[in-house]
């Protein structure tokens, strides 16, 4: 879980999606149906000559290929790479470092800065003493403006949602007693080839 | 689900952020841009094109009703609207993970439909007495069923069954409202239903 922007992300692929639907079916059209084969060698001879004539009509330099159309061409080119660099580089990130911080009060020394890889440690720790969790991740998260904390498992086959689901909510609990602080979590439990791997939960305990 | 953080929070770990399809999109269109930016440039400089001149690659585009090789045309039309189509697809749907939540305030538990399938189907087997790999658990957004096998000789009553596993799919507190299947395959049956 990040702070992807998901409706940016399903902006994308719908445009894009609709564009590749367009070029597709003006093209199986124009290759089947003679009026759009004739729209669509109209709208190439227009389009060509308009081209033509912009380009000869800014010419920078005479007699070069040099015109003011061909470079606000390869400029929007040049965009359009630039803001798909930036999307890319804004998919995931949301992820904090400090999960809670205490502001000096009257007479106190200074701040207290509680960072996630204490809750983390502290939480991952305990858990190593249950036997039915195999593994853990605890991440601090920042979502609009409130932290949270995310805790990942991966349980042991067959055992019981609810109760590792309390195992590790009895955890966070502990851990917001210690902090004096209630901070929202997220408890994510989840099987997968660690699960599928590991031996089952012993009948017996 | 006592906070708005915590919903949100859940709601993104039930859906699928479509993240790698839309990575892989743009890194499609960047490439494709910078190579349209190199061809042009190219022709700018008169240097010889990679592959196509702007110019030649518009004309082709132009007397693309003309061409010789239809069919080759209108399959490759037709793979990228398909293309399009799939894309559409993957951003107007919600994209729901195999994944449930369960009931547990103040906290948000998010659960692997996999997890609530291997621990009822546990139950299930350990309720009813049944030999190891005897029960079949499956469990989708807004359904679940159960499939038992027992040996021969004992008897598996179905509506039982059911309440088992509508129990146990309560007690982690998932929805009431899934609806639940369940089926006893007869030994003999074994083969016909294979």
């Amino acid at each position: 879980m990040n702070a992807t922007n998901r409706g940016l992300n399903r902006t994308v692929l719908f445009l894009v999606g609709v564009a590749l639907v367009a070029i597709g079916a003006t093209t199986v059209a124009a290759q089947l149906w003679p009026a759009a084969a004739d729209a669509w060698r109209a709208t190439a001879s227009n389009t060509m000559a308009w081209m033509r004539q912009a380009d000869e009509a800014t010419r920078i330099v005479e007699g070069t290929t040099l015109s003011w159309m061909a470079v606000a061409l390869v400029a929007l080119l040049l965009v359009v790479v630039a803001v798909v660099v930036v999307l890319i580089a804004r998919l995931g990130g949301g992820r904090t470092s400090v999960l809670l911080r205490e502001e000096a009060a009257d007479g106190a020394q200074g701040a207290v800065t509680i960072r996630d890889d204490f809750a983390s440690d502290a939480i991952r720790h305990s858990l190593a003493g249950h036997d039915e969790i195999l593994a853990s991740r605890v991440t601090a998260h920042r979502i609009r403006g409130t932290d949270m904390l995310h805790v990942s498992v991966t349980a042991r086959q067959n055992t019981s949602p609810a109760d590792a689901a309390r195992t590790v909510t009895g955890l966070v609990d502990n851990l917001s007693v210690l902090t004096g602080r209630e901070m929202p979590t997220l408890v994510s439990i989840h099987a997968g080839i660690r699960a599928r791997l590991a031996s089952e939960t012993p009948r017996v305990n | 689900m006592a906070t708005p953080v915590l919903k949100r929070a859940t709601r993104r770990e039930l859906h699928s952020p479509r993240t790698a399809a839309a990575a892989t999109v743009l890194v499609v269109v960047a490439i494709a841009a910078v190579y349209a930016g190199v061809e042009m440039v190219l022709h700018l400089l008169r240097l010889d094109p990679l592959l196509v001149t702007p110019g030649a690659a518009l004309d082709g585009a132009a007397a693309l009703p003309d061409i010789e090789a239809k069919p080759a045309v209108i399959a490759a039309a037709v793979v990228v609207a398909i293309a399009g189509l799939v894309l559409i697809w993957l951003a107007l749907t919600p994209g729901r993970r195999p994944r449930h939540r369960l009931d547990m305030p103040p906290h948000s538990v998010v659960v692997d439909n996999a997890v609530i399938a291997s621990s009822s189907a546990e139950h299930i087997r350990r309720e009813l007495d049944l030999p190891r790999g005897a029960v079949v658990v499956g469990v989708g957004h807004r359904s679940a069923d159960v499939t038992v096998r027992p040996v021969p000789g004992q008897s598996v009553d179905r509506e039982g069954l059911r309440a088992v596993l509508k129990g146990e799919l309560a007690r982690y507190g998932l929805p009431a409202g899934m609806s639940v299947r369940a089926r006893v395959m007869r030994p003999d049956e074994e083969n016909r239903e294979r």
